[in-house]
């Protein structure tokens, strides 16, 4: 799925040039799931940035099913995004004058599919991850839980090929943590997600299937897909 | 459709700012309609006093040149009357010849405006090209002294004068002229067959104060007129007393004590169309070189007094004063846009990260900017209607005056010599200030509304264009 080749990520900050991530070199397969460790400030966010084609690196390739997402058109990867990307965020981002439904809807609407179609979608999604009977709720009106649901919901409408997950249960507590982690997990394996997935929790990144740890914008992968098959509680 | 219910929504949230963003453009965008209302009511007015002065569809107008002052010391022309005051009391003179004016009454219907113009020079007009019609007329003024017995005594009254202002009326050309913008309330107006007839159209004004019908007889130099006709002139106009035929005005009229027979002093013109009336003036003042040839423009800036200065504040000090307002309002409202589209990266962040083009992101912007927009335009009509209502019911009365050269001449005797001046007439009516507002003032105001919002919207959309996805989130991760 992805093929990263000496990815260099250099920012300007107060007139000096600083690494937030250096010469990394990863292959992250179709359906893996990786989750990303690292201390504050050590360039998880930039790479997920990077994989998520929020960002371009300063140097270095970045092959996305095939195409060099540092070479394409800011439209065509703002397409790509659309189409092909999911986003979770840790403060669950979700625009606070629409409901969950229309959160998830949102979504949809670079995609140009018909609003009956998108209803459905909608419905689907937000079923499989239980808030069907909050479709209609604001944010303000809903739990930490239910709103990263939500934006679950919201990432995964398009159908995706890739999940990325920025500590999506660092505002959470233990419990809707597990709750969070479950159903992201169920539907990884429902759907063969390539899952992505920032966290500063080493329960949580012990149940993916490989592990890596930012330091100082350098990754080391410390465990091999399938070394701790991945499970549910 | 999720546009709406997007914009919607995010209107509501905001609801504060819209309504504070609205009402700034409701003030400016008011206050142009107001201001437009009431520069269209001065016009309105302008075009009403000039219209009552020389009638609907009158273009260009000609009057013989004012006569010059008598010199001092110099005599009056031949024929005309002066009258003098010296040591031995009261004198009338007339060809050098004086009598004592004591108990005399003057009566005299001159044209003492403008110097006549022969009647052979209407239909030279009528031929120059660019003339559609040209009917001639006089403007005369009855002006009767009666001079106490023991005038000049210590003790005795001063005489006073009683002035009628008489128009004589081309019967054949009706359509042109004072009379044409008059309404007749009460009889019926002069025609072709009154031409030599001793009929008279009276001003509805002049008829009230004088207790004057159809049927009623009116006096002019010794001779009685028959009413005819009442007539009723716009509001605002200051119209001759009484109309006659021109044929009998130019036989009992005078000039400077010579009859006016084949003579006027004022010829109204209409052109062919408005883009002819400079060349009709030029071919005019060509062709009578020394008479005053006047258009409707040019006569609206000799036009003084309050309705001239309204006109002045509307058009300078309340353009100036709306558009002043409306940069504030538009600068107000994309300050408060762009400090909006601020507090909303976190959002526009995420849209684009879900694939949202800018694009996209900057219509839905500007969607609800032209939305507050449209909805202050709208409360901006609302409020120039108001304002314009009010103008109309708490504005006073304006004034217009037209100064003019009268001509009367008052001669006094002394040791010196004779002494003499050449008064200035003033016109002055009062004219309502009717503010109203123009289909055109309110497209304006949905143009301006748009526009604000659009202004708006698009140092929003400047921002969100800027805005890198990365940058967004990374500010509140």
């Amino acid at each position: 799925m992805y093929q990263l080749t000496g990815v260099t990520r250099l920012y300007a900050k107060g007139g000096q040039t600083v690494p937030a991530v250096r010469d990394i070199n990863l292959t992250i397969s179709g359906g893996e799931w990786l989750a990303v460790q690292g201390r504050t400030g050590h360039g998880k966010s930039t790479l997920l940035n990077l994989l998520g084609g929020l960002d371009r690196p300063t140097s270095g390739t970045i092959e996305f099913a095939g195409k060099d997402l540092a070479l394409l058109r800011e439209a065509q990867v703002t397409r790509l995004r659309a189409e092909s990307i999911g986003f979770i965020f840790q403060t669950f981002n979700l625009v606070p004058t629409l409901s969950a439904a229309e959160n998830a809807e949102a979504a949809l609407i670079p995609l140009g599919i018909g609003a009956a179609s998108r209803r459905r979608r909608v419905d689907a999604a937000l079923d499989s991850v239980g808030l069907a009977d909050r479709a209609r709720h604001l944010p303000g009106e809903m739990s930490g839980g239910q709103q990263q649901r939500a934006a679950i919901a919201r990432a995964l409408v398009k159908e995706p090929k890739v999940l990325l997950a920025d500590e999506p249960t660092g505002n959470l507590d233990e419990d809707t943590r597990d709750e969070i982690i479950n159903v992201l997990e169920k539907l990884w394996r429902e759907r063969g997600l390539t899952l992505i997935l920032v966290t500063h929790d080493t329960a949580i990144a012990r149940r993916a299937q490989r592990v890596g740890v930012m330091s100082n914008g350098r990754l080391s992968i410390r465990q091999d897909i399938g070394s701790v098959p991945p499970a549910i509680p | 459709m999720f546009f709406i219910t997007y914009l919607r929504r995010e209107l509501r949230r905001r609801i504060r700012q819209a309504v504070f963003i609205a009402l700034g453009l409701a003030l400016g965008i008011g206050l142009v309609v107001t201001v437009t209302a009431a520069s269209a009511g001065v016009k309105k007015a302008q075009s009403d006093v000039l219209s009552s002065l020389y009638g609907v569809g009158t273009d260009v107008t000609v009057t013989g040149k004012p006569p010059r002052p008598p010199s001092p010391g110099k005599a009056p022309a031949r024929g005309a009357t002066s009258f003098q005051l010296g040591p031995g009391g009261a004198k009338l003179c007339q060809n050098g010849k004086c009598r004592n004016a004591a108990g005399q009454k003057i009566d005299h219907l001159v044209s003492d405006s403008y110097r006549p113009i022969s009647q052979s020079e209407v239909a030279a007009v009528t031929k120059l090209n660019g003339v559609k019609a040209a009917a001639g007329g006089l403007t005369l003024t009855d002006t009767a002294i009666s001079i106490p017995k023991h005038f000049g005594q210590p003790g005795s009254p001063l005489p006073t004068p009683n002035s009628v202002n008489v128009d004589g009326a081309d019967t054949s050309h009706l359509s042109l002229g004072p009379l044409s913008a008059g309404t007749i309330t009460s009889g019926r107006s002069l025609r072709s067959s009154d031409a030599h007839a001793n009929a008279a159209v009276v001003d509805s004004g002049y008829a009230h104060s004088n207790k004057l019908k159809v049927g009623s007889t009116v006096h002019i130099v010794k001779h009685s007129f028959t009413v005819v006709g009442i007539v009723a002139q716009p509001q605002g106009g200051s119209p001759p007393d009484v109309y006659i035929p021109l044929a009998r005005a130019q036989a009992i009229g005078t000039a400077a004590g010579k009859s006016l027979k084949n003579h006027v002093n004022t010829i109204y013109v209409t052109a062919t169309s408005a883009a002819s009336i400079p060349a009709v003036q030029a071919e005019i003042e060509k062709l009578l070189p020394g008479d005053t040839v006047t258009t409707a423009s040019s006569l609206a800036s000799q036009v003084t007094g309050s309705l001239s200065s309204t006109a002045k504040l509307a058009n300078d000090l309340g353009r100036w004063l709306s558009i002043l307002v409306l940069i504030a309002a538009f600068a107000v409202a994309s300050l408060l846009t762009m400090a909006a589209v601020a507090r909303r990266v976190r959002e526009f962040g995420t849209l684009k990260a879900l694939g949202w083009r800018s694009r996209r992101i900057i219509a839905q912007v500007m969607g609800e900017s032209v939305v507050v927009g449209i909805i202050g335009g709208a409360a901006g009509v609302g409020l120039g209607f108001a304002g314009a209502a009010i103008i109309t019911a708490t504005a006073p009365k304006l004034s217009a005056t037209i100064a003019s050269s009268t001509g009367q001449r008052f001669v006094s005797a002394g040791a010196g010599g004779g002494r003499g001046f050449s008064p200035t007439a003033t016109h002055t009516v009062a004219v309502p200030m009717l503010a109203s507002v123009t289909a055109g003032a309110v497209v304006a105001a949905v143009v301006l509304a748009v526009a604000g919002g659009l202004l708006a919207g698009s140092f929003g959309s400047w921002r969100i264009a800027r805005l890198r996805p990365a940058d967004a989130l990374a500010r509140v991760a």
